[in-house]
């Protein structure tokens, strides 16, 4: 049966103008030459892309990476066991708890980032507590960028890996108790494999963000850690390439739709958990 | 319920209506001026000031770096910013692009308190687009308690004693161009060849940069997070500020040369507030002001009477002529412009 | 005294490494001294000069006009939409939906590039108009997923039931759907406000010349050294958002 509700058209005609046709122009732009001032030709080239496999820019993608895979396995760590077990407490406790994990979102990303920079700096706090003012070099390093964006986006794996763990039926685990299973076997055959979703978008909804986050690479990694966002910022603000950044934005694009497809193969089911 | 829902939609509505509107430029057009400008480039007592005797209310907005500046610039064709800073390689392009108005100089009175020696630069041949504002030269600067060797020049940077401790600007053309300039090229250099081999040369650098800032590189100076810095001219006076025992080093290879300048964009929406404010900044004393405040060479004839003794005898900002020697602008390279972000690019991932 | 589960303590240490840099953001803003290596004295000083600095609570202002405009034009945009989608039904009613959220799955820079240089492109004026449409743009789709998820869990013969005994297709609407759902609405919007403030990368990108907002001045502030007066300001909103949060928790108590 087919039926349409006049109900929609707003969401259409907004996701028509705001969404689909400015990603329908960087994928055109894309695919035109950079002019030498600024700005475009609309000469239609492949060059942009074929830039893409340069070893220069290809340095970039792998490092950057890298570090996205790294920030996911730290963030899945930290975030499933504090997911699962927030979903364990009681009520009270449980929206205090929630609340406490939301809160930090109201203060601005940078500010929590710079937070971290006064504690890290070599002579900053950390230091003068637990290194009796020796020196410490932490900022401005790898680690230190993984550092910042597995803080960044942990709350994203904790609410995904607490929505799903919420559903879980823990009368199965009870009785796989019952029958004699001890507590890692029941929790390993029943609870992770019912909380895999959860995890699985959470893996998602830190990894996608992880390559783009071009201010956390650039304060905690001193200017010399480059992710995919540094890089097409770089294009769009100084190097005025345009078409390549857009080249690269597509790129990225495709890599993030095909981690969504991945996803929903792989749990079978439709929409990603957490946040909403 | 219900009530409240509607009260929510009530207020929500308003307030997307209000923001709405107070954008769709109600306000007199001449009472605004929209800056661009690095934060924290004019001080905060002169912008008041000037608002206070002016009735004009005046907008800042902010950018990291030149190439930032004239991305912004060229998003809005040089339109919705009324007065607008950079660097004299950087108004040249924007010049080449178009993207300037010329001054009406009658409307600059104080224009003629300038001094001539920051004036006809190869960015602006005729003083017909731009206000220099801030003449200085990069320098580097060291703590001799913990820098073990002499340094001299470029060249002693890439010594291995100073492995993890130089800090230096966050920018290609820099730090590309006193790679250049210590291998005994210019910073401007264009010839694919030489450049592959400065290239080489930087990369070897790496080792010894503790990182890149671009804004406020002698804060990890000043608590002595690094020993060696590469910075501009107000950022050099304001690690010595803090520190007056940091050496200062005039490089032997020679030095590069900079100025600092405001211009007004060719489609700028409040030119005759951008006119006034220019005429306010070139003051004499106003303009002694915000030189003691930024810490670059003053560009104001007028001012110098104003000037603090300290001000004028500071060895960073009026260096000896016979020291200075030669010095260099950092010029638009055209294409080869590319060859620098790549370099770049590749230098800063390694 | 409660006994701690090991799970409890474990969730308590996260905790408390979460809120070590807010922590450090509100102590130095008492620190007298400029330099964040120095601890120079309790003061009041910074909150003082935040007071007086027109620029930083003007950007604050913006910040707010910004988050309450984009997510309450959002939450009509998102909550219609996602009632006139569970009223629909076709065949690529999975992959309209689909697109529809895609500002939250993907990058952000990649919405930030497109909207720079299509509003570029158009010659808008950027300001608070471009704002509110990147804003919008990732605020609609939590609303959208937020009241779709609520829907779902309605039982669809409510308002059917409300028909039958002769209401209207609106006044069944307003008296049955709307209050089942308005809890997913205000917390949508809640969360959608929250990312607005939070927000730096589509803003950096689409901010204009006579609109700054907090991130924007927050991140060139980083860049170019913080004043305390910032660490003040993350202060003042942290203890505002505190209330308004434990004010809503009591508020929704109440509604139950």
């Amino acid at each position: 049966m087919k039926k349409h509700s006049w109900a929609a058209i707003p969401l259409y005609l907004f996701t028509l103008f705001f969404v689909v046709l400015p990603l329908i122009y960087v994928l055109a732009l894309s695919f035109m030459t950079r002019n030498v001032t600024w700005g475009v030709d609309a000469d239609f080239t492949l060059d942009n892309y074929r830039k893409i496999l340069d070893p220069v820019y290809l340095k970039t993608f792998v490092s950057s990476l890298e570090i996205a895979v790294l920030t996911t396995v730290f963030t899945a760590l930290i975030g499933y066991p504090f997911g699962y077990f927030m979903a364990n407490l009681s009520g009270a406790a449980r929206r205090i708890t929630m609340m406490l994990v939301i809160i930090p979102f109201w203060t601005n990303a940078l500010v929590r980032i710079y937070g971290w920079i006064t504690l890290l700096r070599p002579q900053g706090l950390i230091s003068s507590i637990f290194l009796g003012g020796a020196s410490l070099q932490f900022l401005y390093t790898r680690p230190a960028v993984v550092l910042g964006m597995v803080y960044a986006l942990l709350p994203f794996m904790i609410l995904a890996v607490y929505s799903s763990a919420l559903k879980l039926d823990r009368s199965q685990i009870d009785a796989s108790r019952d029958l004699g299973a001890n507590r890692f076997v029941a929790f390993w055959t029943i609870a992770f494999h019912q909380t895999l979703p959860g995890l699985m978008s959470g893996v998602v909804f830190v990894f996608v963000p992880s390559v783009g986050l071009f201010f956390i690479s650039d304060l905690m990694g001193g200017g010399k850690i480059m992710l995919l966002g540094n890089l097409i910022e770089n294009q769009l603000m100084r190097s005025r390439n345009l078409p390549f950044g857009a080249a690269l934005a597509i790129v990225m694009m495709a890599m993030t739709l095909f981690l969504l497809w991945l996803y929903k193969k792989i749990t079978k089911s439709g929409d990603l958990e957490g946040l909403i | 319920m219900r009530k409240i829902v509607s009260l929510l939609l009530a207020v929500f509505l308003s307030a997307g209506l209000a923001a709405g509107c107070s954008n769709s430029g109600t306000e007199d057009e001449q009472k605004t001026l929209n800056i661009l400008t690095w934060d924290g480039y004019i001080p905060e007592d002169v912008l008041n000031a000037f608002q206070e005797s002016s009735g004009i209310s005046v907008n800042i907005a902010n950018f990291n770096d030149n190439e930032e500046m004239l991305s912004k610039l060229e998003a809005t064709n040089g339109g919705q910013y009324d007065v607008v800073i950079g660097s004299d390689y950087i108004i040249d392009i924007a010049a080449k692009r178009g993207l300037l108005s010329e001054l009406d100089k009658s409307k600059i009175p104080n224009y003629d308190n300038l001094d001539p020696v920051y004036l006809s630069q190869y960015y602006d041949p005729n003083n017909v687009y731009t206000v220099p504002y801030g003449p200085g030269t990069p320098l580097i600067v060291y703590d001799p308690a913990k820098v073990t060797i002499d340094i001299k020049g470029y060249n002693d940077l890439w010594d291995p004693a100073l492995a993890n401790s130089i800090v230096m600007m966050d920018d290609a053309r820099n730090v590309i161009g006193i790679t250049l300039k210590s291998m005994g090229y210019s910073m401007n250099e264009t010839d694919e060849a030489i450049l592959k081999e400065a290239k080489e040369k930087l990369f070897q650098l790496k080792p010894n940069i503790h990182h890149l800032d671009y804004n406020n590189p002698y804060d990890s100076l000043i608590s002595g997070e690094v020993s060696v810095a590469y910075m501009f001219t107000s950022q050099v006076n304001t690690a010595l500020n803090e520190r007056p025992e940091l050496q200062v080093v005039y490089p032997e290879e020679g030095m590069g040369f900079g100025i600092d300048c405001w211009f007004i964009p060719l489609n700028a929406p409040h030119k005759d507030a951008a006119h006034e404010f220019l005429n306010y900044i070139l003051d004499a004393e106003t303009g002694a002001k915000i030189s003691e405040s930024i810490l670059y060479m003053c560009p104001n004839q007028a001012s110098y009477d104003y000037l603090s003794d300290d001000f004028k005898n500071n060895k960073a900002l009026y260096i000896p002529s016979d020291i200075l020697g030669e010095t260099e602008f950092i010029k638009d390279v055209g294409e080869a412009a590319t060859l620098y972000d790549s370099i770049w690019t590749e230098f800063k991932q390694q | 005294m409660k006994k701690w589960r090991p799970s409890s303590i474990y969730l308590a240490i996260v905790l408390v490494i979460m809120y070590l840099p807010v922590i450090t953001v509100v102590v130095y803003s008492f620190n007298a001294s400029k330099l964040t290596t120095v601890w120079g004295g309790f003061s009041l000083a910074w909150y003082e000069k935040l007071f007086q600095n027109r620029t930083l609570l003007e950007t604050l202002k913006n910040s707010l006009i910004l988050g309450v405009s984009s997510c309450g034009i959002s939450a009509v945009i998102g909550t219609v939409g996602a009632l006139g989608m569970a009223r629909s039904n076709f065949k690529l009613k999975g992959l309209v939906e689909n697109i529809s959220i895609v500002p939250i799955m993907i990058p952000e820079i990649i919405l930030g590039m497109a909207f720079l240089s299509v509003f570029s492109f158009l010659g808008l004026k950027f300001g608070m108009m471009t704002l509110i449409i990147g804003h919008c743009a990732f605020c609609v789709p939590y609303i959208f997923l937020m009241v779709k998820g609520a829907l779902a869990g309605i039982d669809a013969a409510l308002p059917d039931a409300a028909r039958d005994l002769g209401a209207s297709d609106l006044r069944s609407f307003w008296d049955i759907t709307l209050p089942l759902i308005v809890p997913s609405i205000l917390s949508g919007a809640f969360l959608a406000f929250a990312m607005s403030l939070d927000d730096v990368i589509i803003s950096f990108f689409v901010t204009g010349a006579e609109t700054n907002t907090l991130p924007v001045k927050i991140y060139s502030q980083l860049k170019m050294g913080v004043t305390p007066e910032v660490n003040a300001l993350c202060t003042v909103m942290l203890v505002v958002t505190f209330a308004a949060v434990i004010l809503f928790n009591l508020f929704a108590k109440k509604q139950r």
